[in-house]
């Protein structure tokens, strides 16, 4: 190529560049902002949080979720901010959010707020391999592309040529299906069942039986969601949870907050009474593993694994971290108890 | 991987550069490898069919040649027509063949029970076995050598950027370039980009964003009115048009990007006078295929009246099927050979058959004549069943019925449509990549910089799959 061919080449790329700086300019000033209500609408979240709040709360629907027959149906973080009367206590609670929706949210909060304390769900079936592939997952990561760090234009060109996880329905089901075959299961001793399929077959077709003897259908069925819920042994190296989550830790290091994981309970009461003793073994295991995990990278976890009995579980016929008023009232307590390493002076016991 | 994804934006321009970057002897290898994965990021198991169809095709090509005579010829292409039109039928008209014999066994009162299969129809099967059966058809014919090169034949099958859509190429014209040694030009580069950035826009911008609108119509018509109906029915249209013209555009020009010169397989249809001008300017290649492979061998129109009859509604029969395996493509068809054949008919009667002059008025009114009739057609080619379509034509014409909810067209949308009509009126009998080419440098900036704005600000971004790929 001679030097023509190298001004030639030379002019478009310079006139390219300069398009596309227009086009970055007219889309910011004229474009984006609706597109962000449009597809991002989760980013209101974040811009309603007060600059001058002291403490936020990421939530999914445990935060808010509440019986009909509950006296008090406030959120767990009204809760929390009824220990801390002088603070300005705030959530984001977006139902079925995990922890890359939180890294994304938490990566808007303005530099500067004066947020000094971030409390984040730590749900542990959110681990599992049916919430990793969940069927929820495409709308939820096309709602994060246009939050990405890069200019607008840029995260608009990646939504229109869909840079994010699109599957179908049946596409997530394979993955999840497979996963339940690919991830042995691993017990000191000797368990009849190397995954989560089998013992889920096995299950199904073995059966509760009732006082009578006869199969009761829909505990059955009940055991075999939790086996599928809770049946596995979080792996650091690959659980995309474990990287989030370790995003968030990077994130608040670098911008000063006290970091603290509420880990949600679960239903350990009904796990033991439907399936037994193994898998009540896998939910200790990993609570063992994320407490000890999180807590060598100086973040406090607040463990409410087991502390809300099972008639405080609002749904029974599935497996949810949905509470009753005192369930949200315990895990409150012990998350605000947990605050009291940085706002001792402000902790007014107020008798949950 | 779609075009219009991420993932090909990518694939693409790696794929060019590493074309030029190595040696010519190994340039074949790298596209094969490409076009491979390429099928495979859909669903890699399939590829065994393509592999499949081209070994079959290869060695029946290799023995038809071997021998002087067509009757010893005849096995090894009827081995060939059994192979691809056998995977056509089993994975795409088998469950219409046993559905529809299990209820006539039923209306007969006996109980067949042909079981349904729960194969996936694998994306592209009708473009690469009709690309790959016109080799076979033409070795027999002797109108083509047979290739020896295995490699360069399982390219012609699988070369990417025409394999899942099209355009159907014939060997003749496309092996030679896959063979030919070509360098990066400047005018191969600029065309080929013009073609993938307007290809693009067509397919991102207009057809994803009336797709929705067209998608609500047709999943409840009873909740609209007939004037929405009209609409949606108008904007299907526009729809199928933009979506197939601009895979093709882009596929004409990923090409282009590597030398290659494939067909056209448009040439604004919408502007045609009549239906059988229509056909000359919609899916020429496929149009094409069938004019060569089965409207000729019945006899084309050198034959009696009658037979003439046959042989173009055999052609359109087969064209609506070719589509899809249900009996709204059916009809289709056969409603296209009829008016066809009344066009004929008419023309011949009234004389109208003058050649009218490009814009002057009798083109327009035949233009919209066509264009009409060619929209109400596609009512059949949308539905789900010949009882909706039906349905729709009912309601659309119940003018004053009003429905529960009415359809609501954004603003944007219009323009898009008037931009995009208004550019298939200018690019009448041209091509955009050389219209644009002779435009002035700032105009030609300043379409880029609109081309490029909306695919990126005004892309429908909702996950619309482009239409031909699922025949």
């Amino acid at each position: 190529m001679g030097r023509k061919g190298y001004t030639y080449l030379a002019v478009r790329i310079l006139s390219l560049a300069v398009l596309l700086l227009v086009m970055n300019l007219l889309y910011k000033q004229l474009f984006y902002e609706r597109d962000l209500q449009k597809y991002s609408p989760i980013i209101n979240l974040v811009r309603d949080v007060p600059l001058d709040a002291n403490i936020i709360y990421m939530g999914e629907s445990s935060n808010n979720t509440a019986r009909q027959d509950d006296r008090d149906k406030r959120k767990i973080s009204d809760f929390i901010g009824d220990y801390y009367p002088g603070l300005d206590l705030y959530d984001l609670t977006k139902p079925a959010a995990h922890a890359e929706i939180f890294k994304v949210l938490l990566e808007h909060m303005p530099r500067e707020s004066e947020v000094k304390t971030v409390i984040v769900t730590l749900t542990l079936r959110s681990f599992n391999a049916q919430w990793i592939h969940s069927t929820l997952e495409t709308s939820l990561q096309k709602s994060l592309v246009l939050l990405r760090p890069y200019p607008p234009l840029v995260d608009r060109f990646l939504l229109s040529f869909k840079a994010y996880d699109i599957k179908t329905d049946v596409e997530r089901e394979k993955e999840f299906m497979s996963q339940w075959v690919q991830d042995q299961l691993k017990f000191p001793y000797e368990f009849q069942f190397k995954d989560v399929k089998k013992w889920d077959h096995w299950m199904a077709y073995t059966g509760i039986r009732d006082s009578s003897g006869e199969i009761d259908q829909a505990r059955t069925e009940l055991a075999c969601h939790y086996i599928k819920a809770y049946g596995f042994q979080i792996d650091t190296l690959t659980n995309p949870r474990i990287k989030d989550f370790n995003g968030i830790v990077d994130l608040a290091r670098e911008r000063g907050w006290n970091l603290v994981f509420n880990l949600m309970a679960e239903n350990t009461e009904k796990a033991g009474q439907l399936v037994g003793d193994d898998l009540l073994y896998l939910m200790n295991q990993n609570r063992e593993l994320l407490l000890d995990y999180y807590r060598s990278k100086g973040v406090v976890v607040v463990d409410n694994l087991s502390v809300v009995e099972d008639q405080q579980f609002i749904d029974q016929d599935w497996t949810t971290e949905h509470y009753g008023e005192k369930g949200r009232k315990i895990i409150a307590k012990n998350v605000a108890r947990a605050l009291r390493a940085w706002y001792g002076d402000e902790y007014v016991d107020v008798g949950y | 991987m779609l075009f219009n994804t991420i993932d090909f934006a990518i694939f693409l321009p790696v794929a060019v550069i590493c074309y030029y970057l190595i040696p010519f002897k190994f340039r074949w290898i790298l596209l094969l490898s490409a076009s491979y994965y390429f099928y495979m990021s859909w669903k890699a198991e399939y590829i065994v069919l393509i592999i499949l169809s081209t070994l079959v095709d290869y060695f029946s090509g290799i023995m038809m040649a071997k021998v002087p005579d067509r009757r010893s010829r005849l096995p090894w292409l009827i081995l060939s027509l059994v192979t691809n039109l056998g995977l056509l039928f089993t994975f795409k008209y088998f469950n219409f063949a046993t559905e529809n014999l299990n209820l006539l066994f039923h209306r007969i009162g006996l109980s067949a029970g042909i079981p349904i299969s729960h194969l996936l129809l694998p994306v592209g099967i009708s473009f690469y076995t009709f690309q790959t059966l016109s080799y076979s058809i033409d070795v027999y014919f002797g109108k083509q050598e047979a290739e020896k090169h295995l490699g360069y034949f399982a390219l012609y099958v699988s070369f990417f950027p025409q394999l899942v859509a099209g355009p159907i190429e014939r060997y003749s014209r496309l092996a030679p370039q896959l063979r030919e040694k070509h360098s990066l030009t400047s005018d191969n580069l600029a065309n080929g980009l013009r073609l993938i950035l307007y290809g693009l826009f067509i397919k991102m911008v207009i057809a994803d964003n009336v797709s929705g609108i067209v998608d609500q119509v047709y999943a409840n018509p009873e909740h609209f009115g007939s004037i929405d109906i009209l609409k949606g029915v108008l904007l299907y249209s526009f729809q199928i048009y933009s979506d197939f013209y601009g895979y093709s555009t882009i596929a004409i020009g990923s090409a282009l990007l590597m030398g290659v010169r494939i067909m056209d397989n448009f040439k604004t249809p919408y502007l045609a006078k009549n239906i059988s001008e229509f056909w000359q300017r919609w899916h020429i290649s496929l149009s094409t295929w069938f004019r060569d492979y089965l409207y000729f061998p019945l006899g084309g129109n050198r034959v009696s009246k009658q037979r003439w009859v046959f042989n173009i509604m055999i052609v359109f029969l087969v064209s609506g099927l070719w589509h899809g395996a249900s009996w709204t493509f059916l009809i289709w068809g056969v409603l296209f050979g009829v008016l066809y054949i009344l066009e004929r008919v008419v023309n011949s009667a009234f004389n109208l058959q003058k050649v009218y002059s490009s814009w002057s008025a009798g083109h327009i009114l035949l233009a919209i004549k066509t264009f009409i009739l060619v929209t109400l057609l596609w009512v059949f080619f949308r539905s789900q069943g010949a009882d909706q379509a039906i349905r729709i034509f009912r309601l659309m014409l119940s003018p004053g019925v009003a429905g529960s909810q009415s359809l609501v067209i954004p603003l944007s949308t219009w323009i898009f449509l008037l931009t995009f009509i208004s550019s298939d009126l200018v690019l009448y009998n041209k091509r955009f990549d050389t219209w644009i080419g002779g435009m002035p440098y700032l105009f030609r900036w300043l379409v880029y910089g609109v081309l490029l704005f909306g695919i990126i600000i005004f892309a429908g971004v909702e996950n619309f799959p482009f239409i031909y790929f699922q025949f």
